[in-house]
């Protein structure tokens, strides 16, 4: 290992490590990806692979919170944040959980440090970025526009669409501002929609034709089908096989079907193709899919080229050495531990021509900070974003059936662009399937609070139980967050882990811009329940750990599990970490890859465009080897 | 691909001589000769599902993974093999027939239209389970030359098939069945391969390779033909998937079917298997008793669900659908079946009894 120098070293094996480790070695070049999670999880053989993941699936049934890292091994020396760690801070950083929060507000997503990446947790939505999300400055006066537009990426997200697998009918997605060729002409996605749930369309049944009023504006809200990364029945007019180098124009490509009845097979579980090929609707897609009909990052590397990858687990990047007399990387330092939570650890150097770091944006930040990498444009940590998504939930007049199908099947796009992103937030709103679960703990809390508290037994209980499961409903407001100097990670001496490298240090907040649309998109909902006739439930407790309060009411937000920033891609090497080819300013072999790239945040789930980007930098990368 | 290359290794269900329903089947003259021997083609594929089932819902949860998960993929590829029949059929204009009393066999049976070599039961997971699965499966070796005018194995059944497309093909178009009756790929999954439309005489018998390929391996190989025409992960062929659970051991790529798996050993805990009765009836049970409603509920649900198929390979190729849901309700009737005790420390289990 020491000694061999691949083409390129990559570190994570999330989706953007996994697509960039597929890419380059199915183009002939050697790679080497360091994973910090447990060998386990990088089992490929069938029976390896399944035996992990029924590992992760008892973990689960096990767990008392059904959090998003309650399947995965909370492992001591490559350890995951929590949202279960999260609390209010008092005026003292909370150290509880792997996350040191500075506050004032708790930052309140978390991701998984293990093969696979996040996407082991992920929902699965899989939305493209409006072409405004990339000129907030230009067009509204906000936060920066990106060095690259949506017509750069569309390309890109065609493969991206492909790779994961993405489910929906695009006659149904119409967002606003959207543009006369959004998506290609005669573009299909690989499969067709996931079918929309009970409660979409007793729901958009209730909403059809209502007005509601904004800032003086009159919007109708409309529902549309939501894209998704989780199989379904395969579309018979998508014709590309698979992304391909084509040496000779440099460029990636989609390389159609070889013969006109080959059909988009939809990739099953890495342990058994046949498993998975369509959801069963478990409706635990979040914190974990048991059949693997949901796309997760391993079935990318599974398919890379097996002769030209090298895997290396149990081995947490540390630092990146640069060469002071021109700024390239000469090797990145691991530390590979041999048991989870062992004190005991050895080191290595990895070698290649090209460094990739794609960690998630704040282990990537951490790397960099450690290595004292990118410095110029001091940007490295800053700008971290997230979705805070505030909830609203009530009863539904009548039954609609919730906790069937995945998290959510439909959404609201029409507040996701407008004038009024020069005030305020845009948001998504996602039409949720899992009734009060997220907000209340329901079912569990329902029944408690009926036996303990309500003294219900036999036929009154089971009749309290069953009208009010049944009618629950639940909308999200997942508003934007612009990219911000003092939200921000660090690292500190004073804050290490178990086998002593840095633990994130985290200053967050949320400013008037996102304040202004929780406001404004409680009015929103307000005027949805009340032409729906649903009865509000609706609290934000004072207590909750992402209390905060904007025009003397108060706001409970959560986070969108959304991590964004933190290396963002711009025009100039004062104002950014990376170019637009995601290569880093100040280090020509260096390319950072994940949503950290992203300027801006936009009213999408990042992992599409992250997964975007990541082939857009692969092709970048496959230039610069030639 | 040359078909005859392919079935030159043939797995075995020897077809018996004089089978009244299969004058025609020596050579196929007629259309309806090639009809009904691919009725017959369908109801092979689908009498050993209930055995495999049986053995495969026996096994306790969370234990036998490896073997579990074999039996299961051998069951997926008989469904497709019974789908893929049945769209040859719908594509010589014939009308599959799949939900009658006769379709499924009273177990013990010998295989249909088979020479009565061996009965099959339906039995828990157990070494005489696999060991029956693996006579269903054997290949047909050289110990067993096929006899003149006899149909030997399962091989030279779909071989005869073959000629018969080709020879009736040659004298007009035979290919007279409406596309819309096809069951096609994004309609069928997790079958444990390649669904194909089938509209004409190669894609007719792109179809049979991969049924013949799937059950024993082609050319003198372990591995089914799955890879070659799909690019898909390399799996061993039915005989030798149960061959491992027989020799608890792997095969590795470079093994032959003489030598036996050499391979890593891996476990297999014949005792974490539900204590289940062979062969059981509803007639077990007292008619109008709880146990019998989950008897005939179990039954019900099965016959329903070859109805549904039925329907779907009749022109209503979206009921596939439903037809999914049931599957997945039969393993929790079936489960709750396997809690009945009957006393002797025996339980109860489904019995696949024809019920309206």
């Amino acid at each position: 290992m020491e000694n061999k120098e691949y083409d390129v070293v990559i570190v994570g094996s999330g989706i953007a490590g996994s697509i960039v480790a597929k890419t380059l070695t199915q183009a002939g070049k050697q790679v080497l990806l360091l994973e910090a999670g447990l060998e386990a999880g990088m089992a490929f053989d069938s029976e390896g692979a399944y035996k992990n993941y029924q590992d992760y699936l008892r973990s689960y049934y096990m767990a008392l919170a059904k959090v998003p890292n309650a399947p995965y091994p909370d492992i001591k020396d490559a350890e995951s944040p929590n949202v279960l760690d999260m609390t209010q801070i008092n005026g003292k950083p909370d150290t509880k959980g792997y996350f040191v929060q500075n506050g004032p507000l708790p930052f309140a997503s978390d991701y998984a440090r293990a093969a696979g990446g996040t996407t082991l947790h992920w929902l699965g939505t899989c939305l493209r970025m409006l072409p405004n999300d990339f000129k907030m400055r230009s067009k509204y006066g906000q936060a920066v526009d990106w060095p690259i537009d949506y017509e750069y990426l569309k390309p890109y997200y065609e493969m991206a669409e492909r790779e994961i697998g993405v489910s929906s009918d695009v006659s149904e997605q119409i967002y606003p501002n959207m543009g006369n060729d959004f998506f290609g002409k005669d573009y299909v996605f690989p499969m067709y929609k996931i079918p929309q749930s009970y409660i979409d369309k007793s729901f958009i049944d209730g909403i059809k034709g209502l007005k509601v009023s904004l800032n003086g504006d009159v919007y109708t809200p409309e529902c549309t089908s939501t894209p998704q990364g989780r199989n379904s029945t395969p579309n018979e007019k998508y014709r590309y096989a698979a992304t391909v180098w084509n040496k000779t124009s440099q460029k990636l490509e989609l390389k159609p079907f070889p013969k006109e009845s080959d059909v988009y097979v939809p990739v099953g579980a890495i342990w058994d193709p046949y498993s998975g090929q369509r959801c069963e609707g478990n409706a635990s897609c979040v914190p974990i899919c048991p059949v693997q009909a949901k796309y997760n990052a391993l079935k990318t590397l599974k398919s890379a080229k097996k002769e030209h990858l090298t895997l290396l687990s149990q081995a947490v990047a540390t630092q990146i050495h640069i060469d002071t007399s021109n700024g390239n990387i000469t090797g990145v330092s691991y530390k590979q531990y041999p048991h989870p939570d062992s004190k005991d650890y050895t080191t290595g150097t990895a070698k290649g021509k090209i460094y990739v770091l794609a960690a998630n944006a704040i282990e990537n930040a951490k790397i960099l900070l450690a290595s004292g990498a990118c410095k110029t444009s001091d940007q490295v940590g800053r700008n971290l974003m997230d979705h805070t998504v505030l909830l609203t939930w009530g009863l539904m007049k009548d039954k609609v059936y919730p906790f069937r199908g995945p998290g959510s099947t439909t959404n609201i796009p029409t507040f996701r662009d407008g004038d009024f992103r020069k005030h305020h937030a845009a948001w998504i709103s996602p039409i949720d399937n899992w009734g009060w679960g997220w907000p209340t703990g329901s079912p569990d809390t329902d029944l408690d609070h009926a036996v303990s508290t309500l003294n219900l037994y036999g036929k009154d209980l089971r009749t309290y139980i069953g009208d009010l499961l049944s009618r629950q409903l639940l909308l999200h407001f997942e508003c934007e967050q612009l990219p911000e100097k003092t939200n921000r990670v660090t690292i500190d001496n004073k804050y290490l882990d178990n086998i002593g490298n840095y633990r994130p240090i985290i200053n967050y907040n949320v400013a008037d811009y996102s304040l202004k649309a929780f406001k404004a998109s409680k009015t929103v909902s307000d005027q949805i329940f009340a032409g729906m006739g649903v009865q509000d439930y609706t609290n934000y407790p004072a207590n909750e750990p992402d209390y905060t309060t904007y025009d003397g009411q108060g706001y409970v937000f959560r986070g969108a599990g959304h991590v964004v920033g933190t290396h963002c891609m711009g025009t100039t090497e004062k104002n950014s970490v990376v170019n637009r080819d995601q290569q880093a300013w100040d280090h020509k072999n260096l390319y950072l890859v994940g949503a950290g790239n992203m300027a801006t945040l936009g009213t999408s789930n990042p992992t599409l465009t992250l997964a975007a980007l990541s082939f857009a930098a692969a092709e970048n990368i496959l230039k610069a080897l030639k | 691909m040359e078909t005859n290359q392919l079935i030159s290794g043939v797995r075995h269900r020897l077809i018996r001589s004089g089978e009244p329903t299969l004058t025609e089947f020596n050579k196929i003259t007629t259309i309806e000769g090639l009809r009904s021997h691919l009725q017959v083609a369908i109801e092979l594929e689908h009498s050993t599902i209930p055995p495999y089932l049986f053995a495969l819902y026996s096994i306790r949860e969370n234990t036998n993974d490896t073997s579990a998960r074999a039996i299961k993929g051998v069951v997926m590829e008989e469904m497709l093999h019974m789908i893929l029949a049945c769209n040859i059929l719908n594509a010589v204009g014939g009308t599959p027939a799949i939900s009658h009393k006769e379709f499924i066999p009273e177990y013990p049976t010998y295989l249909p239209h088979s020479n009565k070599a061996f009965e099959v039961n339906l039995q828990k997971f157990s070494k005489p389970a696999i060991e029956t699965f693996l006579k269903i499966e054997k290949p047909a070796g050289k110990d067993a030359p096929p006899q003149p005018d006899r149909y030997a194995s399962i091989g030279q059944f779909y071989e005869a098939i073959v000629d018969g497309l080709k020879r009736l093909g040659a004298k007009g178009n035979i290919f007279t069945g409406k596309r819309s009756r096809q069951i096609r790929p994004e309609q069928f999954y997790g079958g444990g391969g390649g669904l194909i439309e089938v509209y004409d005489l190669a894609t007719a018998e792109e179809a049979i390779s991969e049924i013949v390929g799937q059950g024993e391996g082609i050319d003198g190989t372990i591995e089914d033909n799955n890879h070659q025409l799909f690019g898909e992960e390399l799996e061993y062929a039915h005989y030798f998937r149960f061959n491992e659970i027989h020799e608890e051991r792997y095969y590795k790529p470079t093994d032959t079917p003489k030598g036996g798996p050499t391979g890593d050993k891996f476990p297999v805990d014949w005792n974490q298997v539900h204590n289940i009765k062979e062969n059981i009836k509803m007639k077990d049970f007292k008619k109008g008793t709880e146990e019998w409603d989950m008897m005939y509920r179990f039954n019900k649900c099965y016959c329903d669900m070859l109805r549904v198929i039925h329907q779907t390979v009749n022109g209503e190729r979206e009921k596939l659908e439903q037809a999914v849901m049931m599957m997945y309700q039969l393993k929790y009737l079936a489960q709750g079946l396997m809690n009945v005790p009957m006393g002797n420390g025996l339980y109860a289990a489904p019995s696949f009894e024809y019920v309206v």
